[in-house]
């Protein structure tokens, strides 16, 4: 029997667990199934140890007495147990959003409102021939994605192996370790501004000098030769790009040339689920207001923060205090923090309560979405009652 | 990192004396660093004394021979993200294990030469290597696509 | 013994990235650690092992110093986690400049850090 990696996007469904051993997982993956039970979070009421029930209780009474309340996070949690908070925040008029505010969520955006189009890691792995990484280090961040999805395996119509059917293209401020094995059949571009090499392809396409002509020129003629090319999209890139707009319009104009799609490089293994849900809800990925019927920057839960827009934070599988910059997570402590986790992560050690939750993918089943949008179905090793469903749902029957 | 035969033959005694069995020092580094032969067979380097020195070094150089698999290959966890290139690009995986590693899927079949196991590359039946035995071949694609060096090669 | 690099500070070119070996997924662990590249390192007098007090936006930190050739030429990798969200805004959210400095004394804990976020 094969398990589902719950450690980022890529939702590896071929995890084997034989004589105890965690078979094919990254380091990353191996490790949640290998310590799921370390660091638990303990049931907490300001500092005190409680009961589970209690500590469902005290958080229920406390957003009954919230003006303005913001659900946050929810990424590392299933796509049911999402709806559920989605559903809290509608009942509670509150505001939600989660991490691909400030990560890839954007690029989802333009994914799902069609303006980026895109493919499945099964087509990239089948067809797929340039393919370019951009402001993205999978070797860190989504170890096995080469391996598994993109660069590495023989496709249906890839059958002869990297060397000869795949073009690889890094792009990055840093010789990083994807870096180092573009070698045969590839390319490494060393940028120090993104934007200048979004605009070095418009130039090409126009026929005109620009500072990476070169290097662009070499990749818009090896598109030619495939019916399906793919950006993978990083961090790297979101923070590089002063205008996603342009960048939009760069992949659509290369489409001219020849078949480009584009899939974000990941993320937290169910934050486009996030986003998605959230979508077909409200026609917002994230940062979205009940109150005010839509979704805004200033909805972001790093803006409700520094602009003292909230009182009460729901903090849902996620750790702000480990990912947000000190200037917004200082501001935490100027609200009541109500954190829902299976971890006592930094997050839950500042909170004012702690409800422990059940690991997803591993205590808890459900469905996550991959980066590319494939939903795919988790298994459960040992289930475990109190996980999101049952914490979600006692609260919103409490209030 | 990486032994090579002409840093082994400098300090072998370079007389050619034969008494190894090799006609040549310069045959027997090679055959040290094959490990065909031993360094003990190089009886002059612990009879004279005036070896003791470069004998001292060879034995210190020669260390990482004993923790090195028979085809030469070394594994070093602690660099490992677990990634898996190694597996899917290895020649033979691709070749016998069609439906697993060659598309990218945890290594199916039973004995593999590697496989990522608790997060990190595993030698499991070097035997199965292009590398081992009489007729081997200087495959190096596993390293070639390990971007941190967890995998090496004795010889580089 | 002192040593003279101990009286410079030096600017870095800092990029926040995932680093697959330096925390723990369950949360318990996240190493105090800058990755610089061996260049930057031997230009600024800073060895493997050394702990440097890193500061940028008025705030600072100290971590052990590892080489890697990952790292931007002109500075160093602080892995994606607390210690660079600590130091980092988000005009500047995934590369930024800090001022380098050798420090005595061990590396800064994440215990710390919360400590600084919520007093």
């Amino acid at each position: 029997m094969s398990f589902v990696c719950p450690g980022c996007s890529c939702l590896c469904d071929d995890i084997e667990i034989v004589d105890g051993r965690i078979l094919h997982a990254c380091r990353r993956g191996e490790e949640i199934f290998e310590k799921y039970k370390e660091n638990r979070a303990k049931p907490m009421v300001k500092g005190k140890e409680v009961d589970i029930d209690s500590a469902i209780e005290e958080a229920t009474e406390v957003l009954k007495d919230s003006k303005n309340t913001v659900i946050y996070g929810m990424d590392t949690t299933t796509v049911e147990a999402q709806q559920l908070g989605i559903e809290l925040a509608e009942k509670l008029n509150a505001y939600i959003d989660d991490n691909s505010s400030f990560c890839l969520g954007e690029f989802v955006e333009a994914i799902l409102r069609k303006e980026l189009p895109t493919t499945t890691l099964e087509d990239v792995r089948d067809r797929a021939y340039v393919m370019v990484y951009w402001g993205a280090n999978p070797f860190h961040s989504l170890s096995r994605h080469m391996s598994r999805y993109s660069y590495y395996p023989r496709g249906a119509k890839r059958p002869r192996g990297y060397e000869e059917d795949r073009f690889l293209v890094v792009v990055d401020v840093r010789r990083s370790e994807t870096a180092k094995l573009a070698k045969k059949n590839a390319k490494f571009i060393q940028v120090d501004n993104d934007d200048e090499l979004v605009d070095s392809f418009f130039k090409v396409m126009e026929g005109k000098a620009a500072k990476y002509a070169k290097e662009a020129g070499i990749i818009l003629n090896e598109m030619k030769k495939s019916d399906l090319n793919v950006i993978f999209g990083g961090l790297g890139l979101k923070y590089g790009l002063k205008d996603l707009g342009k960048f939009v319009e760069m992949v659509r104009k290369m489409n001219e040339v020849a078949p480009l799609y584009f899939i974000p490089a990941g993320f937290h293994a169910n934050m486009r689920g996030f986003n998605e849900t959230l979508f077909e809800k409200t026609g917002y990925v994230n940062k979205y207001s009940f109150k005010d019927g839509k979704g805004d920057v200033d909805f972001a839960f790093t803006s409700l923060l520094q602009n003292g827009k909230v009182d009460t934070a729901v903090i849902i599988g996620t750790d702000p205090v480990s990912s947000l910059p000190y200037d917004v997570a200082s501001k935490l402590k100027e609200v009541k923090t109500i954190v829902i986790d299976p971890r006592m992560s930094p997050t839950a050690r500042v909170a004012d309560i702690i409800i422990p939750s059940a690991v997803s993918g591993i205590e808890m089943g459900g469905t996550m979405v991959r980066s590319d949008g494939a939903r795919i179905k988790l298994e459960v090793i040992e289930e475990r009652d109190v996980n999101d469903i049952y914490i979600l749902k006692k609260i919103e029957e409490g209030l | 990192m990486a032994l090579n035969p002409m840093d082994i033959y400098k300090l072998l005694p370079k007389t050619n004396c034969k008494k190894c069995g090799e006609a040549t020092c310069m045959s027997f580094a090679f055959k040290l660093l094959n490990r065909e032969r031993k360094l003990e067979e190089c009886t002059p380097l612990y009879e004279d004394k005036k070896y003791e020195r470069q004998r001292k070094k060879l034995e210190e150089m020669l260390k990482p021979l004993e923790e090195a698999t028979e085809t030469g290959l070394i594994v070093d966890e602690g660099l490992c993200t677990g990634c898996g290139n190694c597996v899917v690009v290895c020649p033979v995986h691709v070749e016998k294990d069609p439906k697993g590693a060659a598309v990218g899927k945890g290594i199916t079949i039973d004995d593999p030469i590697l496989r990522v196991e608790d997060g990190a590359v595993k030698v499991i039946n070097m035997q199965a290597c292009r590398r081992y035995g009489k007729n081997r071949v200087l495959c190096v694609v596993c390293r070639e696509n390990c971007p941190t060096d967890a995998i090496r090669f004795l010889e580089g | 013994m002192m040593r003279f690099s101990k009286f410079l500070k030096v600017e870095a070119e800092i990029v926040v990235a995932r680093y697959a070996l330096v925390s723990d997924e369950t949360k318990s662990r996240f190493e105090p650690v800058i990755f610089f590249h061996p260049e930057f390192a031997k230009r600024s007098g800073v060895k493997e092992g050394d702990v440097v007090e890193v500061e940028a936006n008025g705030r600072a930190v100290k971590l052990k110093v590892k080489l890697s050739e990952s790292a931007p030429e002109s500075g160093g990798i602080i892995p994606n986690g607390i210690f660079a969200s600590y130091l980092t805004n988000f005009d500047g959210f995934k590369r930024f400049k800090a001022n380098i400095e050798v420090a005595e004394g061990e590396p800064s804990s994440v215990g710390e850090i919360i400590e600084r976020v919520k007093p």
